[in-house]
């Protein structure tokens, strides 16, 4: 069945509408007939730690959708053109000869693929990404990224934590911490993938030292099936009916509990949780159901798994869910992009084709529903590639320069930010490192990132830890 | 503040200027230095390059990885002015900078690198020179104060108390215009022992036994004088019954697991988790259950080693390339963890706070934790195939400082001994192998101000659900401080003279008034104390997830109790739930899936508290999950062959799960939902158009009987997941 979209105002808030209106007049009226409902008993489920809660000041964008590249793609043969690269191929000049992971000594290697200028603002793109290149105008580029080390595992948590080692919560857990979700019926924070999970799996959206209610519910959207989304979501033996009925019982036996052993807040939001979990048995599998968009929105997203995941993308946001990330992966690999080791040319082309319809086809989208605004797009690997070549056709990890973009209506669009030396090799212009990047992120969102902390064992922990420089000259 | 000491330290033994040098330096050194250098090389860095600060002259002079920069008075010696030349590097790397710049660089050095005297900012380089004056320190902040026994407040309500603690907790409500709530009902007390001591329910039948004994109105109780009170007595054998029972080291060991961050990626990890059960069980004393664990291998080779899988189980950090920083920071991380496990652990301490810099709050300086890390530096894993995982010695080395935490950038060398606030200005160093025998006998000490009261406070922290100092393992100046200090100290103390008996503290706690006291709510307290900080009831507490998974296996008598062994990945399995598969990362088992949600805590480090949290996820598994759905059957199952009629098996219901006969409303709404009928006149059953698409009916196969719907009810209840 297909539905007329809706005036992009009024959809969003139709939405939560719908998610939250399920079954809640049932129990709801259950209680208050039955005089059970404790005065200020309606605002329990506000004081719920998902509950939306006030930035620390006007934020630029609400929701994120992170589009996350493992394995570390290439800078130089996607969005960071070099064409001096060419002029010097073989050769290795002082500034490219740096220590890199696995010790390479070559000398330059060119891009195998061709770069072409697109846009009013001319920004020039491989080859490899056509549709996200004719989106320039809306793209805000940092070409001067860097991190600490150039390996797989720390590089990855460095970029979705913040830290080298697994026990930071991850940078979603932290927005779901400050910020909270705004349909409690849907968790506030999403990782997705198909099949392979990115390296360090569940520290890339866990909470860690975090309360558990703020950890990323993970989704392999490879299959769709509601049970495979959140355990336990349905029941085999009984009707959602019947699920009624043992509800309002038990919300009737919980207050008589509470009735004869004296008010508990606890106790009270207790019996809220037990009615939304009872409504996200009906708001999941909805939310999660792309057969309900219409044959054009489906046509253009195109039939990848990632397109399917940039699409479930856009329906959570649309739906309240603080932050979605999206990590790409073909054939099961846990750090895709790092088939650049010994094949740029196909590897890296393999990987573009398998995402560039669907990236390009949620920043339509967005715009087009009226959640540019309010949304923002994240691009990028954990690091990117040198500009020497590994063996014949491939490239080594580059911690010291690669490049992460950012689209929505929080970053200036059509802009670029910050260089890397001539050949591409080291960040040198306006260097952003990833805390920098976590703290513009948050910035965006409206978060200090020295205010939004946490006390454990002793301490009070950040994202950027001590670090963190907001880039405050890509904000719109 | 904390550095105006150093910095006249420090500066002291520098070199007079000239007016004119330093007037030189301000105008052409250091704002060339500050245009060119500092991007990279000050404290304004993002990342400081290279180890090389230049925004301070001790900075200057120490130079960076590669060794000193500038040699004063002799520029063509020094690095600095061959990298400004592109000669051994490039620098700046931005491009080469003028001739007259690189003239004013070299004129620098020439006159001996002048520099006005001031205060550089936070380094560790130069932090390691800061004093502190011990004895002063431990005199300042309670926990560092040795422990002694306090004499018994005195009392207004003299009947009330019921042992010593109860003088402690009585002064402070009394002082504050508080009354103690009434003693707890017996069945919600006998309930409340049971699960304190070993996790499960009390059956129906001892539970009746139990109230049999009691005296039938607990409100006249507090009238009765102390040596006739029969419920004591009753209280008294229960608590030894159960203390004797091995359900008891089932459960408290697994309190100590939390501290001990215990996983089972290991093979073999599950044999020192018995050997924590049965060091309970046999209540080892403390001192020598902490000795036992991190250096039984030293003390008895053949019994002790298992116990030192504490940090031989310990996650082990790694590196996944052959990054030397990657690598580095790994083996750091390691050990960082072993420093956080026994410093937060047994002392309440956060030692790793001083990894990179001196302990910003605390006096731990970061030469103490390389004195200590230094202890674990010598030790190693023993080779798995001797069926155990335990720390075997591997050198008697002491260890650098490793600068801002990066052991790629060593500093002065830390003498392996314990930490100087616990032990004085100079405490003798370790010498015999790695020093974890000395280290441990250093921290079982009767005279370590920490260790006693540390475990008395996790101790009371299980029995009351909140501790008597709220943050279990910092005792420091971030800590909070103690409700009840005194109270803490007459603990300790008792803990101490008790030969370490954790048995004998928990027969006093609940022999307390105070643990005997219901959680029932007073407006009165509650407005005065809402956060029960002077503990004027007791507090109610939801079940961690072990006991609530054992009572479901328990009131269908499906648990099976028998110790040890390997453990499970069946969450389906019948074993107690100690028994459960965890692995570090939460993240590989069913079995961590299910104890997650029920705020299982990460094992990446030292639990001081479990949280507990209400989310809907939760009752997704109450409602839907295959192990609850198998519980309300095997209840249905066991109440059909207990009683012929609905009515008579409602309430045997009632007395299996809640150990109480139903009220009239709760018979009438059982029976009307077991009949089908409208549980309310408001009632406003779903509507089919509400459910979603596609939404697949129940397999008819499949359908649940009204009895096992009702059951799994009443096994959902909040009455049964809550301890009050």
């Amino acid at each position: 069945m297909h539905r007329d979209p809706l005036p992009p105002l009024n959809r969003r808030h139709m939405l939560h509408r719908i998610g939250a209106g399920f079954g809640t007049l049932g129990l709801a009226g259950v209680m208050h007939e039955a005089g059970l409902l404790a005065p200020g008993a309606a605002q329990a489920a506000t004081t719920s730690p998902l509950a939306a809660k006030e930035p620390h000041f006007a934020p630029k964008a609400k929701y994120i959708i992170q589009l996350f590249m493992p394995g570390g793609p290439s800078q130089v043969d996607t969005f960071d053109h070099k064409p001096e690269i060419k002029k010097y191929a073989g050769q290795r000049p002082k500034l490219v000869d740096r220590k890199t992971l696995r010790n390479t000594k070559n000398g330059l290697m060119p891009s195998p693929f061709g770069f072409k200028q697109y846009g009013q603002c001319g920004k020039w793109v491989s080859d490899i990404f056509p549709r996200v290149g004719a989106r320039v105008d809306n793209l805000c580029f940092i070409h001067s990224m860097h991190t600490d080390i150039p390996e797989h595992a720390g590089a990855i948590l460095m970029m979705n934590l913040g830290h080298l080692q697994p026990n930071r919560p991850s940078m979603g857990a932290w927005l779901t911490y400050g910020l909270g979700s705004e349909n409690e019926n849907l968790p506030g924070f999403v990782a997705m993938s198909p099949r392979g999970q990115p390296r360090g799996r569940l520290a890339n959206w866990g909470n860690s030292f975090l309360p558990g209610v703020y950890a990323g519910t993970y989704v392999n959207i490879e299959k769709m099936k509601p049970d495979a989304i959140l355990r336990d979501l349905q029941n085999g033996s009984l009707s959602l009916q019947q699920q009624q009925r043992q509800i309002q019982l038990l919300g009737r036996l919980n207050r008589l509990d509470l009735q004869r052993h004296g008010q508990d807040d606890k106790l009270e939001s207790s019996i809220q949780t037990m009615e939304m979990a009872y409504r996200m048995q009906m708001s999941v599998p909805e939310a999660f159901d792309v057969s309900r968009e219409t044959k054009a929105t489906l046509d253009l997203y195109g039939n990848s798994e990632y397109a399917k995941g940039c699409l479930l993308a856009r329906r959570l946001i649309e739906r309240g869910v603080r932050m979605v990330q999206l990590s790409h992966s073909i054939d099961s690999e846990d750090i895709a992009w790092d088939t650049g080791h010994d094949d740029i040319a196909g590897g890296h082309a393999k990987l573009a084709r398998a995402c560039d319809q669907g990236i390009a086809a949620l920043l339509i989208d967005l715009r087009q529903r009226g959640l540019w605004d309010e949304t923002l797009v994240i691009w990028g690997g954990e690091f990117g590639r040198a500009p020497t070549s590994e063996g014949a056709k491939g490239r080594d990890h580059d911690h010291y320069g690669f490049t992460v973009w950012m689209a929505g209506g929080a970053v200036k669009p059509g802009f670029t930010y910050g260089a890397t030396d001539r050949f591409g090799c080291t960040a040198v212009e306006n260097r952003v490192h990833v805390h920098d990047l976590h703290a513009t992120i948050l910035h965006l969102m409206g978060l200090d990132h020295t205010q939004l902390t946490y006390r454990y064992s002793g301490r009070d922990f950040r994202l950027t830890d001590v670090h963190g420089e907001v880039v405050k000259d890509i904000i719109a | 503040m904390i550095f105006v000491g150093l910095a006249s330290i420090a500066w002291s033994a520098e070199a007079n200027f000239s007016t004119d040098h330093i007037e030189f330096f301000e105008a052409k050194v250091r704002p060339l230095l500050s245009t060119h250098c500092y991007e990279c090389h000050s404290s304004r860095a993002k990342t400081v390059e290279g180890g090389l600060r230049l925004d301070a002259r001790p900075l200057v002079l120490a130079g960076g990885d590669s060794g000193a920069v500038v040699v004063p008075g002799k520029p063509n010696e020094s690095l600095l002015i061959k990298a400004v030349h592109y000669q051994a590097v490039e620098m700046p790397p931005s491009g080469k900078l003028p001739d007259d710049e690189l003239a004013v660089l070299e004129q620098w050095i020439q006159l001996g690198v002048p520099w006005p005297a001031e205060t550089p900012a936070t380094t560790t380089e130069a932090s390691n020179s800061k004093s502190y004056d011990w004895d002063k320190l431990r005199n300042e902040h309670w926990a560092y104060r040795p422990v002694q026994r306090p004499a018994l407040p005195q009392v207004r309500e003299v009947h009330w108390p019921q042992n010593a603690i109860d003088r402690f907790i009585l002064a402070r409500l009394e002082a504050a215009g508080l009354k103690p709530s009434p003693p707890a009902e017996p069945r919600i007390l006998a309930r409340r022992i049971y699960y304190d001591l070993t996790g499960l329910p009390p059956s129906s039948e001892h539970l009746e036994e139990f109230l049999q004994h009691s005296i039938p109105n607990p409100q006249s109780a507090i009238r009765i004088p102390q040596s006739g009170y029969p419920r004591q007595r009753v209280i008294s054998n229960v608590v030894s019954r159960l203390l004797a029972s091995p359900r008891y080291g089932q459960r408290w060991g697994r309190h100590w697991l939390d501290v001990a961050r215990y996983a089972d990626d290991l093979p073999h990890a599950w044999r020192y988790r018995d050997w924590v059960v049965d060091a309970l069980n046999t209540d080892l004393p403390y001192d020598q259950f902490v000795r036992l664990q991190i250096a039984g291998d030293l003390i008895a080779a053949d019994t002790g080693s298992i116990a030192t899988g504490l940090f031989a189980l310990g996650p082990k950090y790694n590196s996944d390339g052959n990054d030397p920083d990657g690598i580095a920071k790994a083996k750091g991380e390691t050990l960082d963890d072993r420093m956080d496990t026994i410093s937060r652990g047994l002392l309440a301490l956060t030692v790793s706070c001083a990894r990179c810099h001196d302990h910003k709050f605390d006096p731990i300086p970061t030469l103490d934790y390389y004195s200590l890390a230094g202890v674990f530096n010598n030790t190693e894993n023993t080779d798995p195939e001797t069926g155990l995982h335990a720390l075997k010695d591997s050198g008697s080395a002491d260890m650098p400082v490793a600068l801002r935490g990066n052991l790629r950038k060593p500093g002065p060398v830390a003498p392996r001994r314990f930490l100087r606030i616990l032990s004085g200005a100079d405490p003798p160093s370790f010498t015999q192998g790695s020093g974890r025998r000395e280290l441990a006998d250093a921290i079982a000490s009767p005279h370590n101000p920490l260790t006693a009261r540390v475990i008395v406070n996790r101790v009371w922290q299980h029995h009351f659900g909140k501790a008597l100092v709220r943050t279990p393992s910092n005792f420091g100046a971030l800590g909070e401080l103690p409700t009840h200090p005194l109270l803490l100290d007459w603990l300790a103390a008792e803990l101490v003279e008790s030969g370490w008996s954790l048995k004998h503290l928990h027969r006093i706690i609940i022999g307390s008034a105070a643990y005997q006291m219901s959680s029932h709510r007073d407006e009165k307290s509650f407005q005065a104390d809402g956060d029960n900080r002077l503990v004027w009831r007791m507090n109610l507490r939801r079940l961690d997830a072990e006991s609530w998974r054992d009572t479901l296996l328990s009131v269908t008598v499906d648990l099976d109790e028998h110790l040890g062994g390997q453990p499970t990945e069946d969450i389906l399995s019948r074993r107690r739930s100690l028994y459960l598969k965890v692995s570090r990362n939460g993240d590989k088992f069913a079995t961590d899936e299910f104890l997650r949600l029920f705020d299982f805590p990460l094992m990446r480090a030292t639990v001081a508290k479990r949280p507990s949290s209400i989310v809907p996820q939760q009752y997704l598994f109450l409602m839907n999950s295959r192990f609850m759905t198998d519980r309300a059957q095997r209840l249905a199952q066991r109440l059909e062959a207990l009683a012929d009629n609905d009515q008579d098996r409602i309430h045997q219901a009632y007395r299996l799960l809640y150990g109480r006969q139903p009220s009239p409303e709760e018979q009438e709404i059982g029976l009307a939902f077991l009949e089908g009928k409208s549980l309310s006149s408001n009632q406003q059953p779903l509507d089919s158009n509400q459910l979603p698409q596609d939404y697949a009916q129940p397999d008819a196969e499949r359908k649940m009987t009204p009895w096992q719907q009702y059951t799994q009810v009443l096994l959902s209840a909040n009455e049964l997941m809550y301890v009050r």
